[in-house]
């Protein structure tokens, strides 16, 4: 008996232990989801971390020509890059103070989700569900790009309606692969789609004239087109059609919730939109922001107007920070120019010209 | 009371409790680590009600299946099973064949015939599938370009856009179905009345005859498919024509090609590979089971003033098969597994049309799980018929 009524303290002493153990447990969990919740309200907005640490992290693309590339003297450059490099200077004045972090496709949004960057400028298209779904904002549409369809310039190709029979070369699991049969069926036209899990193969394939075209953003087929080896015709050989298949805003990304540093990112790039519809290019900008013609000028450089005040737009950042950069890449026009035009993407006529020349490349006014 | 304590002091210093214990526990933790995936897939839609919506996509290679990116889901999925069952069926005939010969070409005196089948069993066999795929791929590449394709009198066209052989086509009269269940249903009838004729002569000794001729049962059987083959054709109003393979320039001047039969150099390249690097393992299976028999037989066989030839396939691989079919079934079982490496290549098997299935529609689990479920169909009817055919062999040679 004496035993038995141990055993029961002893089941009794236990099981009490159990519960309060259950209860400070409960605590302990409440009191973590409160200091989370301190932390982010208190956590520093990236503008102040880019300021403190004095470099900007920049996720781009390493190996597509034009947009981001990784050269043979170990630098970065491309259309995208250059944009890293505008918001560098903006922010702490200098456009060399950027660190890049080469990222792949599936990589990129988690990379700037764990804040491994500040910001992603690597040919990413806005669309709905990533704006949504995934924890970053899109700031500015910088390029629209749009799928294109490649072929061999002797095919005589013109439009996609020539293509009646051909064989198309894409990657597969892609919208383009979905866009692609849907341009093609709505037209009634038969054709043959040719779909490679890497661009290896579907490149050794199109070299071999395998297929008739080859589908992916016109950027894409412009960089592709650009590096296509002489051995295979060189690029004279191929021509981009007209068409474009589908719409692909490409422009930076910040993390959700980071407004300081988003509108950053954002006035940036519509700065440099409005340099080039000012006139102000990177050569003359020092003596535009010296003298600037009009108000407006102005307000854009952050200097006096005619000895007057400076129109401060508050952004956390120098006053003349859309100086700064245009100072460091030139204005849109000027980045274009570099990178883009000697892939053959010609700007006059297509989405990426000035909206004074129909296109739409338009920036909010300054005021 | 204290004989509670007892045996519980007993117990706990008892090996065989404390392992049930510790087994317990460890079942426990399963139990709930298999209740966690499950209670997880629950909150996942895991049907596959998504698979009954439009494809949206087009497939490069349709055989026997006239698909169109406006078909479901469903029959996308179907597709793609039947480009794998075509690979594996041609893949496995071909790589028995190509052991087989490699395998007794191993063992033969022939120095020239020994050394090649050494190589080709020591490359083949110790380099990287998928590495051979792509080789084959390139190889494939090389075959001419479509604007220097070589022709035959417009009934063959070869270029590196595919090799296209004359094929019958069903002509649209709505009866290609049912002529092609006629020309199954005779073949199987033919088939039965010529065994029945030659076991009747080969048992009972019994001889069907027409004006003194003897009926041969194979004869029989021929004569009968073809006749109901012939009047069933003209009778549906000639359902099927030849399709002769057309390689034509369009308005621009380009070249194309169409119709026949499109052997691709994608099939070409997955076919190849898979073939061949099967074929070595198959060689060796080939090989270690004559070296098994004892060489007596062969001497017995020359002894008796057999050739060569005719101690191979009438005395030694009869007695071989026996030790090669079961493991010529897991090579089987390989070849069809590996076939999923088609998808590098664009090859639409039914791995790849079930990622851009997935792809598409955003459900992962589910679709898995059908591929699974798919491969294994695939692997147990392979196990089966070949269980089937090891019952027969074993039972021939007891």
């Amino acid at each position: 008996m004496k035993n038995f009524r141990f055993i029961l303290v002893l089941l009794s002493v236990m099981s009490i232990g159990l519960f309060s153990a259950c209860g400070s447990d409960t605590e302990t969990i409440t009191e973590t989801v409160e200091v989370i919740k301190e932390v982010e309200v208190e956590k520093p907005s990236t503008l102040e971390t880019v300021l403190n640490r004095g470099t900007l992290k920049c996720g781009v693309n390493d190996n597509l020509t034009g947009f981001g590339v990784l050269t043979a003297a170990g630098t970065f450059e491309g259309f995208d890059v250059d944009y890293c490099k505008a918001v560098a200077a903006a922010i702490l004045g200098d456009a060399s103070k950027v660190e890049y972090v080469p990222l792949t496709a599936s990589a990129r949004f988690e990379a700037l989700g764990a804040g491994e960057i500040d910001l992603l400028i690597r040919n990413t298209t806005w669309t709905a569900s990533r704006d949504r779904d995934l924890a970053n904002d899109f700031t500015a549409t910088t390029f629209y790009d749009g799928q294109g369809m490649m072929v061999y310039a002797d095919s005589g190709y013109q439009t996609i309606e020539d293509m009646e029979g051909a064989t198309v070369c894409v990657l597969q699991g892609t919208t383009t692969e979905l866009n692609l049969d849907d341009r093609f069926t709505s037209a009634g036209l038969d054709y043959t789609p040719l779909t490679f899990e890497t661009n290896d193969p579907l490149q050794a394939a199109f070299e071999e004239k395998r297929c008739d075209g080859w589908t992916t953003d016109k950027s894409g087929l412009a960089s592709k087109r650009a590096e296509f080896p002489a051995t295979a015709g060189g690029p004279e050989s191929l021509t981009v059609l007209a068409e474009t298949l589908s719409k692909e805003p490409l422009g930076p990304l910040t993390r959700d919730n980071d407004s300081q540093f988003y509108d950053v990112v954002q006035w940036v790039v519509f700065g440099l939109i409005q340099a080039e519809e000012s006139g102000i290019t990177s050569a003359n900008v020092a003596a535009m922001a010296a003298n600037p013609t009009d108000p407006g000028m102005a307000r854009l450089l952050g200097v006096p107007f005619a000895g007057g005040e400076v129109a401060d737009f508050q952004f956390g950042v120098d006053a003349t920070f859309i100086q700064h950069a245009i100072k460091a890449v030139g204005n849109y026009g000027e980045i274009y120019e570099r990178h883009l035009t000697p892939l053959g993407l010609t700007r006059s006529g297509s989405l990426n010209a000035q909206w004074t020349d129909g296109g739409l490349i338009y920036a909010p006014p300054f005021r | 009371m204290n004989s509670i304590v007892d045996k519980l002091y007993v117990l706990s210093r008892s090996q065989k409790f404390r392992n049930l214990i510790v087994q317990f526990v460890f079942l426990i933790f399963v139990g709930l680590f298999v209740y966690y995936l499950i209670s997880k897939a629950l909150q996942l839609d895991i049907t596959l009600s998504h698979f009954v919506s439009r494809a949206g996509f087009g497939i490069s290679h349709t055989f026997l299946v006239d698909y169109s990116s406006n078909d479901s889901r469903w029959f996308a999925y179907f597709t793609g099973v039947v480009n794998t069952i075509r690979m594996c069926i041609v893949g496995i005939i071909l790589a028995t064949i190509l052991g087989t010969i490699m395998g007794v070409a191993r063992l033969s005196k022939n120095i020239f015939f020994s050394t090649l089948s050494y190589l080709y069993v020591e490359i083949l066999r110790n380099t990287p599938l998928l590495i051979q795929i792509i080789f084959w791929q390139i190889v494939f590449l090389q075959l001419p370009r479509i604007s220097e394709a070589i022709t035959f009198s417009d009934t063959v066209v070869i270029s590196n856009r595919g090799i296209l052989l004359p094929y019958a086509s069903s002509v649209e009269n709505g009866y290609g179905n049912l002529w092609i269940t006629i020309v199954v249903i005779s073949l199987i009838t033919s088939l039965f009345i010529s065994f029945y004729i030659n076991k009747r002569e080969d048992i009972h000794g019994k001889i069907y005859k027409i004006y003194n001729y003897k009926l041969s049962g194979n004869i029989a059987g021929i004569i009968i498919f073809f006749i109901i083959v012939l009047i069933s054709y003209f009778i549906l109003q000639k359902p099927y024509a030849i399709d002769l393979p057309n390689l034509y320039q369009n308005d621009k001047g380009t070249y194309l090609q169409s119709g026949g039969f499109e052997f691709t150099p994608e099939f070409g390249a997955i076919l190849f590979a898979l073939v061949m690097y099967t074929g070595t393992f198959i060689t060796e299976i080939v090989r270690g089971s004559i070296q098994s028999l004892p060489k007596g037989q062969t001497e017995a066989a020359q002894a008796i003033g057999l050739s060569n030839y005719q101690t191979m396939t009438l005395i030694i691989l009869p007695q071989a098969l026996r030790s090669i079919i079961p493991p010529l079934t897991n090579q089987y079982l390989n070849l069809t597994k590996n076939s999923s490496l088609s998808v590098v290549i664009a090859y639409p098997e039914l791995f790849m049309v079930s990622r851009t299935i997935m792809n598409n529609s955003g459900h992962a689990l589910p679709v898995f799980f059908l591929i699974l479920l798919t491969y294994l169909s695939l692997s147990l009817i392979i196990s089966i018929v070949m269980n089937i055919f090891n019952r027969r062999v074993t039972r021939i040679g007891a």
